[in-house]
């Protein structure tokens, strides 16, 4: 796994997002940025040469699945490894979202220890 | 108030009447040709309190048999309840666990603070040579000691920070539960204002227009089942079945 990996953290709480930011530090991911919802991330993951995408769900303009879905469909970022971060806990919801090419889903609250075994299993799995 | 026209032969009958008893000086007749002709008055009067009561009843009826209102009342107010209970207990807990971290980390700080500046103190007498071999001894196994424990005392402190950084997570949670709440409260608002112009207005009730909520939001224990997943595990689980 390269630390020094782009990683892209899209959710509309700021708090969430630091937190996300200071666990990724505490793992070695350094170089992150910030994006609050799904139209202010897109962009910047067409132009930012992105090597991860972390992102909530549920977010005021552009929801995570779309952006997920906004992803797989375009043909630079297809292949973007995504790890969903969200509150949302249905099964069908789940299911969309694997459907919708998701690699990892943690569900909130979560600890450190299940975003790091996320994060390894995510790579050991791209690599493999 | 709709009145039954009162240009008809029976009351110009009774006009007649009621002239001809006058002139004629017969009271007794005139008095009984204006009460009938008030009784005439009245029963219009009583059929249209009947409708108006009638009209009153079918809307109050319409406006119960509401099925928003009802849903409101039985399922959405005691869920909100208690999602503001989780909101309540998701607070306490991450204050908890931020004092907990705090209490810990400043005997450690307070512990380092004093030793440091036991070291410091030792280490200026020793430049400006006012030390002796015996001071130096003392001095150098203290000096040894702090920095040992410092490195370790680090790596604590360092976790308890971690740990009041992981309890603030409660805000992203609370807040989406609380607008939730919020939303609801709108809503029964909005349907307290029918209410009070139906009490003005009973010809004119809407029925509530019920929006679908798509994005359920965090769980809450002992409020979701069925359909939603309790945990982590139970997501990769779900994730593994799916052959992930």
């Amino acid at each position: 796994m390269d630390k020094n990996m782009r990683i892209l953290i899209v959710d509309d709480f700021s708090t969430m997002r630091r937190i996300i930011k200071n666990l990724l530090r505490d793992l070695g991911f350094t170089n992150t940025q910030e994006a609050d919802d799904g139209l202010t991330a897109l962009p910047m993951l067409q132009t930012g040469k992105f090597d991860f995408l972390v992102t909530d769900w549920n977010m005021p303009g552009m929801q995570g699945i779309d952006l997920l879905k906004a992803v797989r469909a375009d043909e630079k970022l297809s292949s973007l490894p995504v790890l969903m971060v969200t509150a949302e806990q249905k099964k069908e919801q789940i299911v969309e979202a694997a459907q919708a090419g998701v690699n990892g889903y943690i569900v909130k609250p979560f600890t450190a220890q299940t975003l790091e075994e996320k994060l390894v299993k995510i790579f050991e799995r791209l690599q493999g | 108030m709709s009145e039954e026209n009162i240009i008809n032969d029976d009351n110009i009958a009774r006009a007649h009447d009621l002239l001809a008893s006058l002139e004629n000086g017969d009271e007794q007749g005139a008095r009984e040709v204006i009460d009938d002709l008030a009784k005439i008055r009245e029963n219009n009067l009583y059929q249209e309190v009947g409708k108006l009561t009638r009209e009153l009843h079918d809307a109050i009826s319409a406006f119960s048999m509401d099925d928003r209102i009802a849903d409101i009342a039985e399922h959405d107010i005691p869920d909100a309840r208690q999602r503001l209970n989780y909101v309540i207990t998701r607070t306490e807990d991450a204050a908890d666990r931020t004092l907990t971290a705090v209490e810990k980390s400043i005997p450690l700080c307070e512990d380092m603070e004093r030793r440091a500046g036991s070291v410091l103190n030792d280490w200026k007498s020793f430049t400006q040579r006012e030390m002796d071999v015996e001071g130096f001894r003392k001095m150098s196994s203290e000096m040894d000691g702090f920095l040992s424990d410092q490195s370790g005392g680090f790596v604590e402190l360092k976790s308890h920070l971690n740990n009041i950084l992981m309890a603030q997570d409660f805000q992203d949670l609370t807040g989406q539960i609380i607008k939730r709440v919020i939303n609801l409260v709108a809503e029964v608002e909005g349907n307290l204002v029918n209410l009070i112009k139906l009490a003005g207005l009973p010809d004119h009730v809407e029925p509530h227009k019920r929006e679908k909520v798509k994005l359920e939001g965090p769980a809450v224990p002992g409020v979701d089942s069925g359909d939603t997943v309790s945990g982590q595990d139970e997501v990769d689980d779900l994730l593994s079945s799916l052959g992930f």
